[in-house]
């Protein structure tokens, strides 16, 4: 986990069982700060609000009999990327906790949807349950985004690997790719769109 | 790829967002569309012979009031079907006040007129004109409502559908009040609402397949 001490003390508050309430009047204006542009608090919000989706994730898996970790990470990853696409649909009057909830929710009911008729073949007996990955090796999601981003062009594919591989900021990836860091900004930008556009027209080939 | 690693690159590409882009987006394109929309109105059909001396009478201002009533209320629930994590469905309770002024106008002007006239002041000279025209001009407003709902996160896609439906139906009743030559209240209160019905259903049923995110 690559996250600075400042926000992990921040968030290791925010990681106590809180009441939605609590919740909700620490996160807003978190990510009210993130929507004018400060990234430190969008990393804080987009930590606390993965941790508590993740939690709500699963727990709507297990109710259909879905107990693998990288499903949960697969509904988790695609959810953050529609929450990130979609930051100019949040209204400021209203909660966000509520916000993100309904995405998650949206996304979950569109994998169910699509994975359904598979969903008899998903071991759920015991053993099946106690062999499934321990919890932190399994942040790795399965294949959706990792195919997802073989879709995308070559540059953008080495300045995203720059960015999350190596944890170079963007400006030392852009200056080593021979781009501005605005330039680098809005190829990352521009790979994500195309990662989620991806991933929501594999979803309508199989329906 | 890691959780992590994907929130890493969402913070390093994130800058400044605008969230009253959409709402401002939605009135806009609704106000051109409607210009659109008349305009094709005047150059298919042209304007009714008795414009000049009918602008200012009651049934026109009746329908412009009941299409920009309906409109204005759909467009909001659409504007914010469009933001997940609100409950955009009950303001639509308030397209019941138009449409109950209409009904109220056409069954005392029922109760007002004999008998035998009763069909001629419901049907008029031009009902299945009405019919057909208010959902074929309302393509027009609703494909511009399309494009802009996949810009959205709608969460409810037949909400969202129905909506764009109703709002398109509300212009194009405005614009097609530059034709329409049947001015009576029944005409108004029974044609209009229907033609709105028939183009909700449409794009409740249509939305949901062309708007995936």
């Amino acid at each position: 986990m690559r996250r600075n001490k400042a926000n992990s003390v921040l968030l290791g508050k925010a990681l106590k069982p809180l009441s939605l309430a609590q919740l909700e009047s620490q996160l807003r204006p978190i990510f009210l700060a993130a929507l004018g542009g400060d990234a430190a608090a969008y990393r804080l919000f987009l930590d606390t609000i993965s941790t508590r989706l993740r939690g709500y994730l699963r727990q709507m898996l297990a109710r259909v009999g879905r107990y693998e970790m990288s499903e949960t990470e697969d509904v988790l990853q695609e959810t953050l990327l529609a929450l990130h696409l979609s930051r100019h649909t949040y209204d400021p009057a209203s909660p966000v906790t509520a916000w993100a909830r309904a995405i998650a929710r949206y996304k979950l009911v569109d994998h169910l949807r699509r994975t359904g008729r598979h969903a008899s073949n998903l071991p759920i007996d015991d053993e099946a349950y106690q062999l499934a990955a321990p919890d932190d090796a399994a942040s790795d999601a399965k294949l959706d985004l990792a195919r997802a981003m073989q879709a995308l062009p070559e540059r953008t594919r080495t300045l995203i690997d720059r960015v999350k591989l190596q944890g170079t900021s963007v400006a030392e990836a852009a200056s080593a790719t021979g781009m501005t860091e605005t330039a680098a900004k809005v190829a990352i930008h521009r790979g994500l769109q195309a990662m989620a556009k991806f991933l929501s027209k594999r979803g309508a080939k199989a329906i | 790829m890691k959780t992590d690693d994907l929130i890493s690159l969402m913070t390093a590409s994130s800058r400044p967002v605008d969230t009253r882009w959409l709402s401002r987006a939605t009135w806009l394109s609704a106000l051109i569309a409607l210009v659109a929309t008349a305009s094709l109105v005047l150059l298919t059909l042209g304007v009714r012979r008795d414009m000049a001396s009918a602008w200012m009478t009651l049934p026109v201002i009746a329908k412009v009031l009941l299409g920009a009533s309906i409109a204005a209320v759909a467009l909001s629930v659409f504007q914010s079907s469009l933001r997940p994590g609100l409950k955009p469905a009950r303001l639509l309770w308030l397209m019941a006040v138009p449409l109950a002024l209409t009904a109220g106008w056409a069954f005392i002007s029922l109760s007002q007129a004999p008998v035998d006239q009763w069909g001629t002041l419901t049907f008029g000279r031009s009902w299945r004109a009405c019919l057909i025209a208010v959902p074929l001009y309302a393509m027009c407003p609703f494909v511009v409502l399309l494009a802009l709902a996949r810009r959205g996160a709608p969460i409810n896609g037949h909400l969202t559908g129905l909506c764009a439906g109703l709002a398109s139906a509300g212009l194009a009743t405005i614009a097609y009040s530059l034709h329409c030559p049947d001015d009576a209240a029944p005409f108004l209160g029974s044609w209009y609402p229907l033609a709105m019905a028939a183009t909700a259903g449409l794009g409740a049923l249509i939305l949901p397949r062309v708007v995936r995110w």
